[in-house]
């Protein structure tokens, strides 16, 4: 009976296709939506990612996401090191400074300084984020490295060639390299420079030590060391890269209208998913009662009704759910690749894909249920009126 | 000939249907008693809103009767529970409507396989077996063919195909040639009388076409719910 | 068909090109280790802290008494000189000039001496001889004349006037003579005491100032400080043994330029050839955690994987403001640090002085 139940479903093919047309616009509107909602979200902790190498970020006590930044004093790295279960301490620093570009212009730059001697937190060699250049050249003076994103911005299509100079803090600096970073929240050009750079590119204050980044020692999990750091030092907060990277997410939440504006989105996607997906069903479904009808009359049993209706919702939830995330993956594809010169903001974790198949499994239960009142409660008699 | 020994393939002791409640309240049918044997074409006729759908539905056990007891062959619907019923239905019994409700998604021999899917049959076989009663009421060439690609009286012979392609021993056909014109109507008559007579089955067939009355064995007919007369039918008995 | 077949084939490739794009999103990066492994610790508790290599009499910033041009570097940078080698000279006309006034003054005071001490003069003596011998014989003749006057008064022969004048003129004649016979004797007698203590006072002043304009030429040379080696105790019969021998580290200046006698100028720098100490700066929050005389290691900036043992020495018993070490254009002073030195157990490490450490220290319990 299943198969009489596919073949009802395929036989109305404009019915059959609105359906899965009303599935997939849902799918695909809450699919996208969401995923740029995770992709801005997730921008905001480009830099905790682009970071690596160590497990525990310290910092102020008072630090609330990884842009707010709340210098500490230098000596605060050796108070770090001298917690037990820390292998090893760097300093580092991150801010914003003012780059005065060779026509004058004044840019805005991500600036990250990384520590003199281990360069722990530049780009990840192993994993091919540096795509010019090399590490080393970074011991180099004046050298900076400079993310795809910040050349494309400055510089246009122009290709990646070492040697163009910025100014910053009336010193100069020579980019020598390119890195592919994770595209930023604030879209700024992220520039990499040694910690002793970067603490003369910006306007002197009395601190410059912006974080600690702390390596576990075997045995000892990042969660406990933070623990370890907090009770030792009292005045720093440390965090591992997963608590730093949802701290700085929740900020955003809590602090902005983000994820109010992508949730009503969301909303919307779902309820006009659900009507259009739920009141063709409706249709179709009234529309074939009277071979419901015929059915229930030569023997068909109501929960035998059910599961062909649920079959039929279940596979125009399938294809219009696959289309539609396909469709919303594809609209990420293409947006990486068409827009160059800003960091995208599109990410697609299976959260998004879990949540829109939920979503699309509510709205044809939903649409199911709504039709399936109308046929269980149909007397088989109507069919000899 | 019918065996007057033999137990009748419905009996209906009776019957009361209502309708409604309190001032709405309508009366169906009205203390109907009747006995209907094996291998018989039955005609019920009468009037429309004379009763007749209504018992056709008690005795299909569509419809539970408000009082009295049903017997359809050999069994005592009035005391069926719903699951048994609709599984009594789908083994027992075929139906062959007016309008002839077929799935329109499905081919002629789709179509006729419905009752054999139902009852759980692979669908080559219940296909193949379809196809067989097809090409015997005449549609072999009309096999792969949709519904609405046949005229009103090739549907309602796939509507027959599809009532006794599970060999039920009732058929229960409601007006089968009132959508059709006279000679549609004559064919599908003769094709119930040849095909689906048999002697252990009951065939009914309701009808307020007085140019079917001659097929019937036996003419059940109606007035107000109540059974008006019975008599013989005009023409001769199937095997005479 | 297109219902049938291609929509859910449509809808798989759909769904299997989002399964792949959300792949993608998933992988997680290979982790990351640090392009040089930073310095670990080597104690499970410690206190850790940056350091700085000086030498074992820490710096030593030599700097000049007098302003001045200096003139010659006797010493380049990285030479290993012995404790009281020159190191630079100011320049020195002017005091040379002075000092040959200086010596001409005292040639003078001699010489005034020289002349004192040669009186009576020789060639003064006859005259006043011949004065005598001429005032003796004028006595002779005045006294025979009187006699002869004296001889006829008593016979009262002469004249009583003339007897008078030539008894007047005897006296007359013994006084000159005793005149004359003091002048010789004066001259006999040569210089005055007086006067000789005098002239020889002159000289020792002129001595003096002598001596003062040479030292004054000896300051401008600068030579290294002798300093004794630390912990000396047994006296060595070889002179200098007990000096340390120093490196020069630094030199600030070069000949033709002017240098002051203003403090914090280091214009050369030495520190002691030998072992080499780390100054290492606890920050105040660490102090409690601090233990005197426990173990420690070093790591240079840049070779974390090198590590050098350490031995405490002592503690600076005054807690300092920290001057930051990051290299900024000026001193940051956020915090009060401990220091602590500590000597590096290899001697020959290749390490510089002025170079900084990452020091770890064991923890007290």
């Amino acid at each position: 009976m299943n198969w009489v139940a596919l073949k009802m479903l395929t036989g109305d093919r404009t019915k059959y296709l609105g359906i899965v047309f009303g599935v997939s616009f849902a799918a695909l509107l809450m699919a996208q939506q969401s995923a740029i909602f995770c992709g801005l979200m997730r921008n905001t902790t480009s830099q905790v990612r682009d970071i690596q190498g160590a497990d525990v970020w310290v910092m102020d006590r008072n630090v609330q996401f990884v842009d707010d930044t709340k210098p500490l004093s230098e000596n605060a790295l050796y108070r770090v090191r001298g917690v037990d279960g820390v292998k090893w301490a760097v300093r580092l620093y991150k801010g914003l400074a003012r780059a005065r570009l060779g026509d004058g212009n004044f840019q805005q730059v991500i600036l990250i300084g990384v520590d003199d001697a281990t360069l722990v937190g530049a780009p990840a060699v192993e994993q091919g984020k540096l795509l010019s250049g090399s590490l080393e050249d970074l011991r180099r003076p004046d050298a900076v490295i400079m993310d795809e994103f910040g050349w494309r911005y400055l510089f246009g299509a122009e290709p990646f060639a070492p040697g163009r100079t910025l100014e910053m803090n009336d010193k100069r600096a020579v980019i020598v390299g390119l890195a592919k970073c994770n595209p930023t929240f604030q879209t700024f050009p992220i520039l990499y420079c040694t910690y002793s750079q970067a603490v003369k590119y910006v306007p002197q204050e009395r601190k410059t030590l912006t974080f600690v980044l702390a390596k576990a020692a075997d045995g000892v999990s990042p969660e406990e060391l933070c623990g370890r750091i907090e009770a030792q030092t009292r005045t720093l907060r440390a965090l591992t890269n997963d608590q730093f990277f949802w701290s700085t997410i929740g900020y955003y939440l809590k602090r902005t209208g983000i994820p109010i504006n992508f949730g009503i989105t969301v909303m919307l996607g779902f309820i006009v998913g659900c009507a259009i997906a739920g009141q063709t069903f409706y249709l179709f479904t009234v529309e074939n009662l009277k071979q419901f009808g015929s059915l229930k009359a030569m023997g068909v049993s109501n929960w035998r009704i059910v599961r062909m209706v649920m079959l039929q919702a279940l596979v125009v939830g399938v294809i219009g759910f696959g289309l539609g995330l396909g469709g919303a993956a594809l609209f990420g594809y293409v947006f990486e690749r068409l827009v160059t010169n800003a960091p995208p903001a599109f990410h697609f974790p299976w959260q998004v894909v879990v949540l829109t198949a939920s979503a699309v499994f509510v709205i044809i239960t939903v649409s199911a249920a709504v039709s399936l009142k109308r046929v269980l409660f149909l007397e088989p008699a109507v069919v000899f009126r | 000939m019918t065996a007057t020994a033999a137990p009748p393939a419905i009996s209906l002791r009776g019957i009361t249907k209502e309708f409604g409640a309190g001032d709405t309240k309508t009366l169906a049918l009205a203390d109907v008693s009747l006995e209907l044997p094996y291998g018989e074409l039955v005609l019920l006729v009468g009037p429309s809103g004379c009763g007749k759908t209504t018992l056709i539905s008690v005795v299909a056990g569509l419809l539970d009767a408000t009082r009295g007891e049903v017997d359809v062959l050999g069994q005592n619907l009035t005391r069926m529970r719903g699951g048994r019923k609709v599984r009594f239905r789908g083994d027992n019994i075929g139906f062959v409507f007016q309008q002839y409700n077929l799935l329109p998604a499905l081919t002629a021999a789709e179509n006729a396989a419905v009752p054999l899917l139902i009852n759980g049959w692979p669908r080559a076989r219940a296909v193949a077996k379809a196809s067989e009663l097809l090409t015997a009421v005449g549609l072999g060439a009309k096999l792969k063919s949709y519904p609405n690609q046949l005229s009103g009286g090739q549907q309602q012979r796939v509507a027959i195909a599809r009532a006794l392609v599970h060999e039920p021993r009732l058929l229960v056909c409601d007006e089968p040639t009132a959508a059709l014109d006279a000679a549609s109507g004559r064919t599908v008559m003769d094709l119930i009388r040849k095909v689906a007579v048999q002697p252990d089955r009951a065939v009914i067939v309701v009808t307020h076409d007085s140019r079917v009355y001659d097929f019937g064995d036996r003419i059940v007919s109606m007035a107000d719910g109540r059974v008006e007369s019975v008599s013989q039918g005009g023409r001769l008995t199937a095997n005479s | 068909m297109f219902t049938r077949y291609a929509l859910p084939a449509l809808a798989v490739v759909a769904f299997s090109f989002a399964m792949l794009q959300m792949s993608k999103a998933q992988q997680t990066p290979p982790p990351v280790s640090p392009p040089v492994e930073p310095a670990k610790s080597p104690f499970g508790k410690q206190v850790s802290g940056a350091g700085i290599v000086e030498p074992e009499t820490e710096n030593i910033a030599v700097g000049t008494h007098l302003p001045g041009v200096v003139k010659t570097v006797h010493v380049r940078a990285g030479d290993r000189i012995s404790a009281g080698a020159p190191l630079f000279e100011l320049d020195d006309r002017a005091l040379a000039a002075e000092l040959s006034v200086r010596a001409a003054a005292r040639e003078s005071a001699a010489a005034q001496v020289s002349k004192q001490e040669a009186l009576p003069r020789r060639e003064e003596l006859p005259p006043l001889e011949a004065k005598v011998a001429e005032a003796k014989a004028n006595l002779d003749d005045k006294l025979a004349l009187f006699d002869r006057t004296k001889r006829e008064n008593d016979s009262g022969v002469g004249a009583r006037e003339l007897f008078d004048t030539r008894r007047m003129a005897v006296d007359v004649a013994k006084a000159q003579l005793r005149g004359a016979e003091a002048a010789l004797e004066l001259a006999r007698a040569g210089a005055w005491k007086y006067d000789l203590a005098l002239a020889r006072a002159a000289v020792a002043q002129a001595d003096a100032q002598h001596a003062q304009t040479r030292t004054e030429l000896d300051r401008l040379r600068v030579a290294a400080p002798r300093v004794h080696k630390p912990g000396w105790t047994t006296p060595d019969t070889t002179p200098g043994a007990e000096l340390v021998e120093f490196r020069v580290l630094q030199v600030n200046v070069r000949p033709g330029e002017f240098v002051s006698a203003a403090p914090n100028q280091p214009i050369v720098v030495l520190g002691t050839v030998g072992r080499l100490h780390v100054r290492v700066d606890i920050d105040e929050n660490d102090i409690g955690r601090f233990k005197p005389g426990t173990k420690g290691t070093a790591a240079p900036r840049g070779d974390p994987a090198t590590k050098y043992d350490l031995t405490f020495v002592r503690v600076e018993p005054y807690v300092i403001p920290k001057k930051s070490l990051t290299g900024g254009n000026t001193e940051r002073v956020d915090t009060r640090v401990l220091q602590v030195i500590y000597s590096l157990d290899r001697a020959d490490a290749p390490l510089f002085v002025g170079q900084q450490m990452d020091v770890a220290l064991e923890a007290a319990p």
